[in-house]
């Protein structure tokens, strides 16, 4: 039996974002929780379903975060409780499958780090980087930035493509004021100028760091027509995690897992990328954007400096991508990034960024969201639709 | 005390018959007797087949980069005399992919496709690294 048009997105919590000192991870969490079940016009108790995104090493100044930790904050005692622990990214998954067996009838999903402000993130790399460390290699920049030269190697690709992505997507964090780099645009000059962090990436290439938190109601479709705002309804689930360390994948220039899990989704939501009005992509470098909607359908391999040339993403362009500035330019909350800012679209509450006439663009119906995680090892894409 | 400023690799039962290769100045890989794969990273069964039974070979110890990234900022102090400095992915002949360094070059002159040899570096006495030299 298909999944598509049963569950939806129902409402989303913000927390205070970018430089936030002195807040634990788990401050952010509950800001996030607790502002997302505002949205809904839910009860606390209503919530019988807790996820929260991947479990980080404690800054030196805090407990392990768990979702024991969450929930016992929030006051709730839910039916069903998840984390993963390595960025596989299967939380929408878990979630409607939760729903879908009956194990729950309302789950948050739920990320929150004080990324900046704590040394968390140093134990994060040491973790992360394991033996590659002998050899100089650490963290996710230097990860990705193994498949981005071999694409530069494989097909027409490099920072005269990337370029499009980090102004494009600035444009739009210009136009929201929650995000961290509102008020500060870019020039293709000023991305060009900037210092390599690991080359082929400069320093706009890179996701934000930053503090604050983001969580998300999901429910049945049936539930959710009882709720404050229009639901943001998913018409197409799917995933692929080739789970490979990068440094022994062969596909480092696609397919990624963005190929069968977007083929997976099209199917289930009965569209193909012609339909599609708006992209929200997992960005936590500008080469994921392109390798993704590559894989997704929208160009083929090579193609990408042509396609996003002339504007195509940006406000007024043909097909907007990452409309909160994304993680490049709006805050990191992981795959919530992406999924809040698609459900907010849909449900029209987006003020001055809002897809539509405000920002000539076409009034979104069907919108696609990446997830991705670990090194290109983990892909969720979901088709978010208007009822 | 050796006076070697970077991370060691971890030797556990999976990785101490490859770094006691490299010791040796061999680069060692368990080939699976059921289908011939080149295992790696080392492991108890054949990824591909499931088959248990492996003999350890000697690679080479030539291959070509086929990829690679260019470090301008040091993540640990260790690193800091060394930027610019290049990690690559060596794809051997005999199939494995190595993560190394690319030494006694230019940074500007790496490229991918190129050909490749290992050159040892003998970091403390009981550790040694398979780095790569282009030919």
């Amino acid at each position: 039996m298909s999944l598509k048009d049963k569950y939806a997105i129902v409402g989303v919590g913000y927390t205070q974002q970018g430089s936030v000192p002195g807040r634990t991870s788990l401050s952010f969490h509950l800001e996030a929780c607790v502002s997302a079940i505002a949205d809904t016009g839910l009860k606390k108790d209503d919530i019988d379903g807790l996820i929260c995104y991947r479990h980080f090493p404690a800054s030196s100044d805090e407990n392990d975060l768990t979702p024991f930790k969450v929930a016992e904050h929030l006051g709730i005692s839910p039916r069903y409780i998840y984390q993963d622990a390595n960025c596989s990214r299967s939380n929408l998954q878990n979630a409607v499958g939760a729903l879908e067996a009956g194990l729950c009838n309302y789950v948050v999903i739920s990320f929150g780090h004080n990324a900046l402000s704590s040394d968390s993130l140093f134990y994060l790399l040491d973790e992360f980087s394991g033996d590659d460390a002998v050899f100089g290699h650490f963290g996710a920049t230097g990860g990705y930035a193994l498949p981005a030269r071999r694409a530069m190697h494989e097909y027409q690709t490099g920072p005269d493509t990337w370029k499009h992505i980090a102004v494009g997507q600035r444009k739009w964090a210009c136009l929201n004021p929650n995000a961290v780099m509102y008020g500060k645009p870019m020039t293709f000059e000023d991305y060009m100028n900037s210092k390599w962090i690991v080359e082929p990436f400069r320093v706009p290439d890179n996701c934000l760091v930053n503090d604050g938190g983001r969580a998300i109601i999901m429910t049945s479709l049936e539930r959710a027509r009882d709720l404050k705002h229009k639901p943001a309804v998913i018409m197409g689930l799917g995933a692929h995690h080739p789970c490979l360390d990068i440094k022994y994948a062969t596909a480092m220039a696609g397919p990624t897992g963005a190929k069968k899990a977007s083929e997976e989704a099209y199917k289930m939501a009965g569209i193909t990328v012609n339909d599609v009005d708006a992209c929200e992509i997992y960005d936590c470098f500008t080469y994921t954007v392109e390798v993704t909607l590559q894989d997704y359908g929208f160009f083929e391999p090579g193609q990408g400096e042509d396609w996003f040339k002339g504007g195509t993403i940006e406000p007024g362009g043909r097909m907007p991508v990452n409309t909160s500035g994304g993680q490049l330019s709006e805050a990191y909350f992981m795959g919530l990034t992406p999924l809040s800012e698609a459900a907010m679209q849909i449900m029209g509450r987006c003020g001055q960024r809002q897809l539509g006439p405000k920002t000539k663009t076409k009034e979104p119906e069907i919108i696609i969201c990446s997830d991705n995680g670990g090194i290109l090892q983990s892909h969720s894409c979901c088709i978010l639709r208007r009822l | 005390m050796t006076g070697y400023d970077k991370p060691l690799p971890k030797l556990n039962s999976d990785t101490r018959p490859f770094w006691e290769g490299c010791k040796k100045h061999e680069l060692r890989f368990q080939r699976c007797l059921g289908c011939g794969h080149v295992i790696w990273p080392s492991s108890i069964i054949c990824p591909k087949c499931h088959a248990r039974d492996t003999e350890w070979i000697v690679a080479s110890g030539h291959g070509i980069v086929y990829t690679y990234a260019t470090y301008h900022v040091a993540y640990h102090p260790g690193f800091l005399s060394d930027i610019p400095y290049v990690v690559a992915i060596v794809e051997l002949d005999e199939g494995p992919h190595l993560l190394t360094n690319i030494i006694n070059c230019r940074v500007d002159d790496v490229k991918c496709g190129m050909d490749v040899t290992v050159v040892w570096e003998d970091v403390t006495p009981e550790i040694s690294l398979p780095k790569f030299s282009p030919d």
